[in-house]
């Protein structure tokens, strides 16, 4: 994949910004999801409420997620489900691999995961010899393409209708149209061939539950539905964050996720799956697999102030609220989570290593704050990561420290000094303004990096302070 | 050391000093508390059902839905009709003429059906939601694989909020629930290509539920 490379955040986020046809796409789609996701949620007075609530059931469940992972293991046993563990995305891939295997060559039928795109599933599979096709549109559009998706709710979004089309034609021997009805049409067409052949289906989840050892998926399209109803075994990949303790928290999270995320007061469908067929009169899998995947979370969990990360339910709407992703685009992240929330769960799960310019991607306007539906306090967890790159800290355990970027503390005692005496910041101001007119702020290394990606504003002439002094003595 | 043992392990030592908490409150939060009645619970059904793009048809009883049910269709000039085996859809498709009735069971019969009719265990009033659960009948594909799905539902069975709907389909929160509910808000639809809406990607193109209400006929003229 070309684009998993969060060390390479800058050079991304400027590719991106040079893209014209992206960021048209991604202004119509982020100002669309966005207005609609205001009009969904003005029509609920007990909106706020919800938060609080969803809020509350997400602690309760992190609080006491090894029991709620135990119930979940328990229950979802008894209904006859193989329950597996996954410490990390090479044992996943593994375990999903030897399933494939075991079944010899069969057709793979995949529902959009961000799980299974976060352990590169795909990749593995294909090294092995096997086809996994991707069957949400979007997602079966990139896989055609072979790009990887732009954004959580509408992967393909940087595709226009053109290259939709000429994509088709090529791949798979339509005539080029670009006709959004007829591409859609062809598309079910080529997919329900795979679907009527498959053998194995692979998921992700978006809830379990630990009361039931349910699943449950959402979506609008169907493919979940078919994907979880015709082959014969299915396998489905959830992190171990996705547990919540009962079957009737599902209400509060139900109002809560269409909503947020694309304005839909309910999305299409919602699949509950709590086991494989019940004897030889009933539909659906035989075998029915879920994989309980920790690949990092457990040390996010450690973590007492990003923990709260683990609430998050993938909904988008802060990629949609936040300036920064409007403008770059999920691909610039280099990770499958994009936006205010990616840029703390991929140094969550990944370490800093390689990801510590993604918690500056962001403007802490708190635009991501005010419609994340479990309330996550976004800003205020990228600020922390923030000061563990600057001080080299690492988020979590088992990850190696990054050097501290001595300039930066520097940089801060200084400020720090020059501040906390009214004479020395009076005077500091002035020399900032005489130096920034000479165009010192450009020559300095320090200030030259600093300013690589940033526009200072120009200080004001005269400060604020100066102005009401002499103001004062004029009278007025 | 298994894998299980390992991640529960992480788990509890980064839990350790934790207090495991209680979630606060009734689960049902400030539901909408219009729909005590059942004119107001179907009359919210039908708004919802139709923001949500399904078709709505009422009829006061089972002949009356028979025969709408023929109108529908022949409307749509399906002549493959998928089945459930619900003992309502047997009774009501019985009197089809010129059409060709599938079984839930035929794979191959399924995928070239022009419609599927099955019943509705209850729906939701607050969504416009169909809720389908399978250990009453073979629902699960006669109601997504053709491009018409045809749903009977009786009204008593339109519930007022999600959260009677949960509590319908496992009663008591005892771990009865079917091995597969569905939940329908409307035909099967997508936006991938340029935001552009378009409908019956995967599943139905067209929803339409037959609604069957007594109490119709008492309030007709
Ligand atoms: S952090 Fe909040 S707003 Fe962002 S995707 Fe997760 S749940 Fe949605």
């Amino acid at each position: 994949m070309t684009h998993l490379h969060p060390e390479r955040f800058g050079e991304n986020a400027r590719a991106a910004l040079g893209d014209e046809v992206l960021r048209g796409a991604l202004r119509k789609a982020t100002g669309l999801f966005g207005r609609q996701r205001g009009a969904a949620v003005a029509e609920m007075p007990e909106w706020e409420a919800l938060r609080e609530r969803a809020r509350a059931v997400k602690a309760e469940a992190l609080a006491s997620l090894d029991v709620q992972l135990e119930r979940f293991e328990e229950r979802a046993t008894a209904n006859g489900i193989q329950v597996r563990w996954a410490r990390d995305a090479t044992e996943a891939c593994e375990q999903v691999k030897a399933i494939a295997e075991r079944l010899g060559r069969p057709t793979i039928v995949k529902s959009k995961s961000m799980a299974t795109e976060e352990i590169r599933l795909n990749e593995h599979l294909e090294q092995a010899g096997h086809r996994p096709v991707e069957t949400d549109l979007g997602e079966w559009i990139i896989q055609l393409a072979g790009e990887t998706p732009s954004h959580i709710i509408a992967p393909a979004i940087h595709k226009t209708k053109r290259q939709v089309g000429e994509l088709f034609a090529e791949k798979l021997g339509i005539p080029r149209s670009e006709d959004e009805r007829e591409l859609t049409r062809a598309a079910r067409r080529a997919l329900r061939h795979s679907f009527a052949t498959a053998e194995l289906g692979i998921t992700g989840a978006n809830f379990a539950i630990a009361e039931t050892g349910s699943i449950l998926l959402i979506e609008n399209e169907g493919n979940i539905r078919l994907a979880t109803s015709m082959p014969r075994v299915l396998v489905a990949l959830v992190g171990i964050e996705k547990v919540i303790p009962r079957l009737c928290d599902l209400q509060v999270f139900l109002r809560l996720l269409p909503r947020s995320g694309t304005g839909q007061r309910l999305t299409s469908y919602q699949s509950l799956i709590s086991g494989p067929r019940a004897g030889s009169g009933d539909e659906g899998p035989e075998e029915m697999i879920v994989i309980l995947l920790d690949n990092g979370r457990s040390s996010v969990l450690a973590d007492n102030s990003l923990r709260e990360s683990l609430a998050c339910i993938r909904c988008g709407a802060c990629l949609n609220a936040c300036p920064v992703y409007r403008q770059i685009g999920g691909h610039a992240y280099g990770s499958v989570y994009a936006g205010p929330i990616g840029s703390v769960i991929t140094p969550g799960l990944q370490g800093l290593e390689k990801t510590a310019e993604l918690p500056f991607a962001s403007s802490l306007c708190g635009a991501c704050r005010e419609v994340c539906p479990v309330k996550i306090d976004l800003p205020a967890l990228l600020t922390r990561l923030r000061a563990d790159v600057v001080e080299g800290r690492a988020p979590g355990q088992g990850q190696r420290p990054r050097r501290p970027r001595r300039i930066e503390k520097a940089a801060f005692a200084f400020w720090r000094w020059l501040a906390s005496d009214p004479v020395r910041w009076t005077l500091s101001m002035r020399v900032a303004r005489l130096a920034q007119r000479a165009g010192l702020d450009r020559l300095l290394p320090p200030a030259r990096a600093w300013r690589k990606g940033r526009a200072l504003r120009p200080f004001a002439p005269r400060s604020f302070r100066e102005r009401w002094k002499e103001d004062d003595r004029r009278g007025r | 050391m298994s894998a299980r043992e390992d991640i529960l392990g992480r788990v509890r030592a980064a839990l350790k000093g934790t207090v495991a908490i209680g979630a606060p409150g009734s689960p049902e939060v400030a539901a909408p508390t219009d729909l005590d009645s059942h004119a107001a619970r179907v009359d919210a059904f039908r708004t919802r059902l139709a923001a949500a793009e399904g078709h709505l048809e009422v009829v006061a009883d089972e002949a009356q839905a028979a025969a709408v049910l023929s109108e529908v269709v022949s409307q749509a000039r399906a002549k493959r009709i998928a089945v459930s085996d619900a003992p309502l859809v047997a009774k009501l498709t019985r009197g089809l003429e010129g059409v060709e009735l599938v079984d839930a069971a035929d794979r191959a019969g399924l995928l070239a059906a022009e419609a599927g009719i099955s019943c509705v265990q209850h729906a939701v009033a607050e969504t416009g939601t169909l809720v389908l659960e399978t250990h009453s009948e073979r629902n699960r594909l006669v109601s997504l694989l053709p491009p018409l799905h045809v749903a009977l539902l009786h009204a008593d069975a339109i519930l007022a909020t999600l959260g009677d709907a949960l509590a319908a389909v496992d009663p008591g929160g005892a771990g009865s629930a079917s091995r597969a509910v569905t939940f329908i808000s409307g035909p099967s639809r997508t936006a991938d290509i340029e935001l552009k809406l378009v409908v019956g990607v995967h599943g139905p193109r067209e929803l339409t539920v037959l609604l069957i209400d007594p109490r119709t006929r008492e309030n007709a003229p």
